[in-house]
């Protein structure tokens, strides 16, 4: 049974289609990645989700049943425009948050407490929100909507403002959450954290559906035809007919070979000039897949 | 339920942990007191300690003039008479006011068979508060002279320009008839009217802003998540009207302890006395309470259709209009606070709560107008909250946009 299930939803503003006819199924122990290009129609597909705002047309299912507040109280929501109450101390707002999901205040004290100690920000739970710094918040954001143990955590851009070093943590965090068979629901632009976290995807373009399915899937309709050279010599191999595209970094070359390009050719066009530590035929990344499908130029 | 409970208690803690209530709480009274001290003072210190010269060519009537002026007992002026006075003592005279020896110097020419002229000098022009006491005590000195000329008595003389003083009584609903002061009851109702007004709209007024501030903070995203718009707005109203209680209680706790004290009996006695009547008592905080939730959700109506802060005090002013309206119609109040129209304004739910308290100054209504005006008011706070619950409910959803009638109807079927 998937967790959410949107059925041909549609989402119009004024004259402008948000949402056109998507549908889309996240099961359990899934995460899913939201894709697309700002304004195309992600967060208006989240909030739906989330009932923040009705379909014009098609439906949404929460666990098994057609849309219910109640059924919000086993889902996480981190949204993309954040709110904390400024003037209150972290601790007594985590507290507040998770009482209005049902909590026990000194549950909700003790679960806040062990989750600043693991997202390390156990310093700051006696601070007012209005003296943290934006990562810092967003970290609290963070726990908010996961202490109340929820079944489906939907976050809209959770990684947007983060360092690296925490942007690592969360990313860590959401793993540990999935394999403990929550599913997960993230929209983002980070293309690097969809490929190393998501098990599948929905690229959205215009409010609709371009591309969507398991990672491994998608990246397997594509053709292997990327190839990664370390070499040492002349680069005159990278002037190949076979080569559409190449970039050099002092010996590390990134090619894109013509449709149907050769690359056992290459590679002996390459040997003959050059001394190669490395040829790999790679698939194409997430991002140039995204780049493709978006601009209209699917070799697929 | 549970979730209105808490987000109730999440706005009275904040607001009442917040500096902006303490200030208020004690910076208002104080800021009041220190007014009404300020100027209490001073009133009593103008005109006082003056040394004043009177001169004429009367004696008799120069000296019922100190006479009139010693007797002044806010006055407290020192007077120097110099009687009979000739052109020239008058010019010595007149050279100390220049010097400042004097403060003033009233010149008083009598001539048989005519009234008397008088001249009254002093260096500040705007001192006439001790013009007024010196033109007073020479009026009253002047007639008490042509009474006692005419062959009354002294005492007799005095009591008549002194006049008569009338006390008033009051017929009360069982028949008892019982002694009051109109000026003192005047001041309580306008007092309590005030107060009246001024929390509701001050709490009404901070419920709409802490709703933009939640609207433009985007934290309405999170707590959608969790609570329903319902509950949000219920859990406002109830925590901030609490805050609004607690400032109230505060204040009359501090009232009625000032009151008890040595020092305010001393002065609050005979034409200051004020009696809080038990119906006073237990109406006040009942029409606070209707008044707040009848501004508060209609502010929250409008704060949820704005966007900014600066959009929503545009239009304040119109929501704040019964409020002016109510201390417009003062006058017609105190005139006749049985008339049609008073009786009306006490019915009509906008102006009801300050108009009933200002009638209520003069005399106490028949409980059937408490009730009525009660129960009108409680069935347009219905009204109101139906319809601000449902501009709320929309308007912190649609950020930029204005909400269709189709989706209002698809938001009331959700709900």
């Amino acid at each position: 049974m998937p967790v959410v299930e949107l059925a041909q939803v549609t989402k119009t503003y004024e004259s402008k289609v948000a949402v056109d006819h998507l549908s889309l199924s996240i099961e359990a122990g899934q995460m899913f990645g939201l894709l697309g290009p700002n304004g195309t129609g992600k967060t208006s597909s989240i909030r739906m989700m989330m009932g923040i705002t009705l379909p014009d047309t098609g439906s949404i299912t929460l666990f098994g049943k057609p849309f219910e507040r109640a059924s919000l109280k086993r889902v996480g929501y981190l949204p993309e425009e954040r709110g904390l109450y400024k003037k209150m101390k972290v601790i007594e707002q985590l507290i507040f948050f998770g009482e209005l999901h049902g909590l026990h205040e000194a549950e909700a004290r003790s679960r806040a407490t062990d989750w600043a100690r693991r997202l390390d920000i156990d310093d700051s739970l006696h601070k007012k929100t209005e003296e943290l710094s934006k990562g810092m918040q967003q970290k609290i954001q963070f726990i908010g909507s996961l202490l109340h143990d929820p079944a489906l955590i939907i976050m809209d851009e959770p990684f947007s403002g983060l360092d690296p070093v925490n942007a690592k943590l969360l990313e860590q965090t959401l793993l540990a959450l999935k394999d403990q068979g929550k599913a997960i629901v993230f929209s983002t632009h980070r293309m690097d954290q969809v490929e190393k976290l998501c098990d599948s995807i929905c690229l959205i373009d215009k409010g609709q559906a371009v591309l969507a399915g398991k990672v491994r899937e998608i990246k397997s309709r594509y053709e292997r035809n990327h190839v990664m050279v370390e070499f040492e010599g002349s680069e005159a191999f990278l002037q190949s007919a076979e080569v559409a595209e190449a970039k050099n970094f002092s010996g590390h070359a990134e090619i894109r070979l013509r449709p149907h390009g050769n690359a056992q050719k290459l590679l002996r066009e390459a040997s003959a000039c050059a001394t190669i530590y490395r040829f790999e035929l790679v698939e194409p990344s997430l991002e140039e897949i995204f780049i493709q499908t978006v601009g209209g130029k699917v070799d697929a | 339920m549970r979730n209105m409970l808490l987000i109730a208690r999440r706005e009275y803690l904040e607001q009442v942990r917040g500096r902006a209530f303490k200030t208020t709480t004690i910076g208002l009274p104080a800021i009041f007191a220190l007014i009404v001290g300020v100027g209490y003072l001073s009133n009593l210190g103008l005109g006082a300690n003056r040394q004043v010269a009177v001169a004429s060519n009367d004696p008799l009537l120069a000296g019922q003039i100190r006479q009139k002026l010693a007797g002044d007992k806010d006055a407290k002026a020192r007077v120097i008479v110099a009687a009979p006075a000739t052109p020239q003592d008058r010019a010595l005279l007149l050279n100390k006011v220049k010097d400042g020896t004097l403060d003033g110097l009233l010149w008083v020419d009598t001539a048989t068979g005519k009234l008397p002229t008088a001249t009254y000098t002093s260096q500040s022009a705007g001192d006439f508060i001790t013009a007024a006491r010196v033109k007073s005590a020479l009026n009253h000195a002047i007639i008490d002279e042509r009474l006692i000329g005419g062959g009354m008595q002294q005492g007799s003389a005095d009591a008549l320009v002194n006049g008569t003083s009338v006390a008033t009584y009051q017929v009360k609903m069982d028949g008892s008839v019982l002694k009051t002061n109109a000026e003192a009851s005047f001041w309580k109702g306008y007092v309590m009217a005030i107060l009246l007004s001024m929390t509701t709209m001050i709490y009404g007024m901070n419920v709409a802003r802490s709703i933009i501030q939640e609207k433009t903070s985007r934290i309405f995203e999170v707590m959608l998540a969790i609570a329903s718009p319902s509950d949000m707005l219920a859990g406002k109203l109830i925590g901030v009207g609490a805050v609004g209680l607690t400032q109230i209680a505060i204040w009359l706790v501090a009232a009625a302890a000032i009151l008890v004290s040595p020092f305010a009996g001393a002065i609050l006695t005979g034409e200051l006395a004020v009696h809080i009547t038990w119906t006073e008592a237990i109406l006040f905080p009942v029409y606070f309470v209707l008044g707040y939730l009848l501004y508060s959700s209609l502010f929250a109506g409008l704060a949820a259709t704005c966007e900014t802060e600066q959009e929503l005090q545009m239009y304040t002013p119109l929501a704040a209009a019964p409020t002016w309206l109510s201390f417009a119609l003062i006058m017609l109040v105190i005139n006749d606070s049985n008339s049609f129209w008073s009786v009306a304004a006490s019915f009509f739910p906008p102006t009801a709560p300050v108009i009933m308290f200002l009638r209520m100054a003069a005399e106490i209504p028949p409980a059937w107008q408490f009730a009525v005006s009660i129960g009108l008011l409680t069935l347009s706070i219905w009204a109101v909250l139906w319809f601000s619950t449902r501009l709320y409910r929309i308007g912190i959803l649609m950020y930029g946009k204005r909400a269709t009638v189709p989706e209002l109807l698809r938001w009331l079927r959700y709900s």
